[in-house]
């Protein structure tokens, strides 16, 4: 499926978030850039699930802006902002455990249901010998090929991945990584959180570091790399 | 796809359409050999609850939500049936089917308040309905009769009682195959493939581009409207309404045990269900009369269900069965990367 490359992406500005005392959010102020692999990294808490969660109206910021190709798509639910074209997976992945595989992609189909769609993105992401197995019979790592592959039948222009590398086998990390390139080579954009920075690194042709709700600092990994705000936040110097 | 398996699908096949010829068959000869008039209304009460029951799973079976206020429902469209006949003076039938619509329209509301809360506030929610509609429904006695009840005409006052039961179940029957068509349909289509999401994981469902809330509310309506047909129906067969039983949780309650048991994920589970607690609640009736110990029956029976068979009893018996016929084939196991190598040439 390709799309027409958009000019922009996903931007926000001042995206703030609060729950209770704790400031999660801090106006961010970012903007990804489209066609490429963007990375979204920082320490633990320093807001990253947050911010895609207020992105794909998940949460709904308590000030700020989130554009998608110069939209505003601020507050709105989130299948709205899943049918404008971003595309999204848990951190803790998350399918329709007592559906089959092949009915988990279905689900996510725009108008019709198109078997053989499905198909093509179960053999694409490697599980279409188990189309007729209930996803919660599935192994963790089948599981998080199984919601790719449901994200990527929603026909997303953009695809965020929140850790797909977490809990995964070092083999299955290589075939998901392998899969970003082919389909970002398709004209797909990506947004991946990643805590593993041998894959960022070799995967994001962008990356933005978060800390303490904000952005650090942002450029390509070789400039992250040895960005010494980036050393101080993950250190705690 | 193998032999073997294309085999299965078809004797499947056989046994299904075997199933629904066996089925249909028993439902159309049971008036005729019913020993007398009692077994026959005990049996139109059964068909009764078989359809409040696959009504009530557009929304438990489909969605997840567990309402509890699905006898409210039925006792909105018995006494809109009845007020449309006794103060509008409408015929019988045409103020069945204006009642339904009212009741589907009233739906609208409700299911944008209540389809907000989700888990055990919804069953609360779904309570609450039940409570405010029994009060006013008792206050209102100016144009309910309150508690002395709202006697309903009956539409074929020529008949003699066996006779009328005898109607009654054979169009308690045909609303029941119109209920369990309408649930199949839903049950293959796009829109029951996204309710069904919504069971499993309603965040997920709508990050996938589902809209959740319109899709739990048009099933809600669907669902209300089919439960409010099933009220009126027996607000003309039964001819009295009385708020207390109209408007009870306990009706309400039934009609989810009878779900649970036969198996929510089921075209055929509810009715099953219908039919063993419909008659369990008959024989507690006649054999123990006024005691409440078909409260505590039906109270047990819900525990042992929930405990045991958490899916219902179809699934329960036709996963045994499944074991003995078939021995479980190699379980499923973490992809190598030689496998995924091979998946992907």
């Amino acid at each position: 499926m390709s799309h027409a490359r958009p000019v922009r992406s996903v931007e926000t500005v001042d995206l703030t978030k609060a729950f209770g005392g704790v400031l999660a959010l801090d106006h961010a102020t970012v903007s990804f850039r489209p066609g490429k692999v963007n990375a979204l990294i920082g320490p633990n808490g320093s807001g990253k699930t947050t911010y895609l969660n207020c992105i794909t109206g998940m949460i709904k910021p308590d000030s700020g802006r989130v554009t998608y190709r110069g939209r505003d798509i601020t507050g709105r639910p989130p299948h709205r902002i899943a049918r404008a074209g971003l595309g999204r997976t848990f951190q803790l992945c998350r399918v329709f455990g007592r559906m089959t595989v092949l009915d988990n992609v279905l689900a996510a189909a725009r108008g019709r249901p198109d078997v053989e769609r499905a198909r093509q993105w179960l053999r694409r992401v490697g599980i279409d010998h188990v189309e007729q197995v209930e996803a919660r019979n599935l192994s963790y790592g089948q599981q998080k090929l199984l919601e790719l592959a449901g994200v990527l039948m929603s026909d997303p222009e953009t695809v965020l991945l929140d850790e797909p590398a977490g809990g995964v086998n070092p083999a299955l990390i290589e075939r998901i990584a392998d899969l970003v390139r082919e389909l970002n080579a398709e004209g797909k954009t990506f947004i991946i959180v990643e805590h593993n920075m041998d894959l960022v690194m070799s995967l994001s042709d962008h990356v933005v570091v978060f800390d303490r709700g904000r952005p650090i600092a942002e450029g390509p990994p070789d400039v992250i790399r040895s960005d010494e705000r980036v050393l101080g936040a993950y250190l705690g110097v | 796809m193998g032999r073997t398996t294309t085999r299965r699908l078809l004797v499947a096949r056989v046994a299904r359409a075997v199933g629904l010829l066996a089925l249909a068959f028993v439902i159309l000869w049971f008036p005729a050999a019913a020993p007398n008039p009692y077994i026959l209304s005990a049996a139109v009460m059964v068909l009764n609850y078989a359809v409040l029951a696959t009504s009530w799973n557009f929304v438990g079976g489909f969605t997840g939500y567990i309402s509890l206020g699905h006898g409210a429902l039925a006792g909105l469209g018995g006494y809109a049936t009845g007020l449309l006949i006794t103060k509008a003076g409408f015929s019988s039938f045409v103020a069945l089917a204006t009642a339904a619509l009212v009741v589907a329209a009233l739906a609208v509301p409700l299911g944008f308040a209540a389809l907000r809360a989700r888990g055990a506030s919804f069953v609360i929610v779904s309570i609450a309905l039940v409570l405010i509609l029994l009060l006013v429904f008792q206050g209102w006695a100016s144009l309910t009769g309150g508690s002395r009840g709202l006697v309903v005409p009956r539409p074929f006052p020529d008949l003699l009682r066996p006779e009328h039961h005898e109607v009654f179940y054979f169009l308690f029957a045909a609303l029941l195959g119109l209920v369990l068509l309408s649930w199949w349909l839903v049950d293959r289509s796009r829109f029951g493939l996204g309710l069904k999401a919504i069971r499993e994981d309603e965040d997920k469902a709508e990050s996938l581009g589902i809209p959740t809330f319109a899709y739990k509310l048009v099933v809600f309506v669907v669902s209300a409207l089919f439960t409010a047909l099933a009220g009126g129906l027996y607000a003309l067969w039964f001819g009295d309404l009385d708020p207390v039983f109209q408007f009870s949780i306990l009706s309400g309650s039934y009609v989810v045990l009878m779900s649970l048991l036969g198996g929510v994920r089921h075209l055929f589970g509810p009715l099953l269900g219908a039919v063993v607690v419909g008659v369990a609640l008959e024989y507690f009736k006649v054999a123990y009369g006024d005691t409440p110990l078909h409260l505590v029956a039906s109270g047990l029976l819900l525990g042992v269900v929930v405990m045991f068979m958490p899916d219902g009893v179809i699934p329960t018996v036709a996963g045994l069965a499944r074991r003995f016929l078939h021995p479980p084939e190699a379980s499923i196991r973490e992809v190598s990367a030689a496998e995924l190598e091979e998946a992907r040439r």
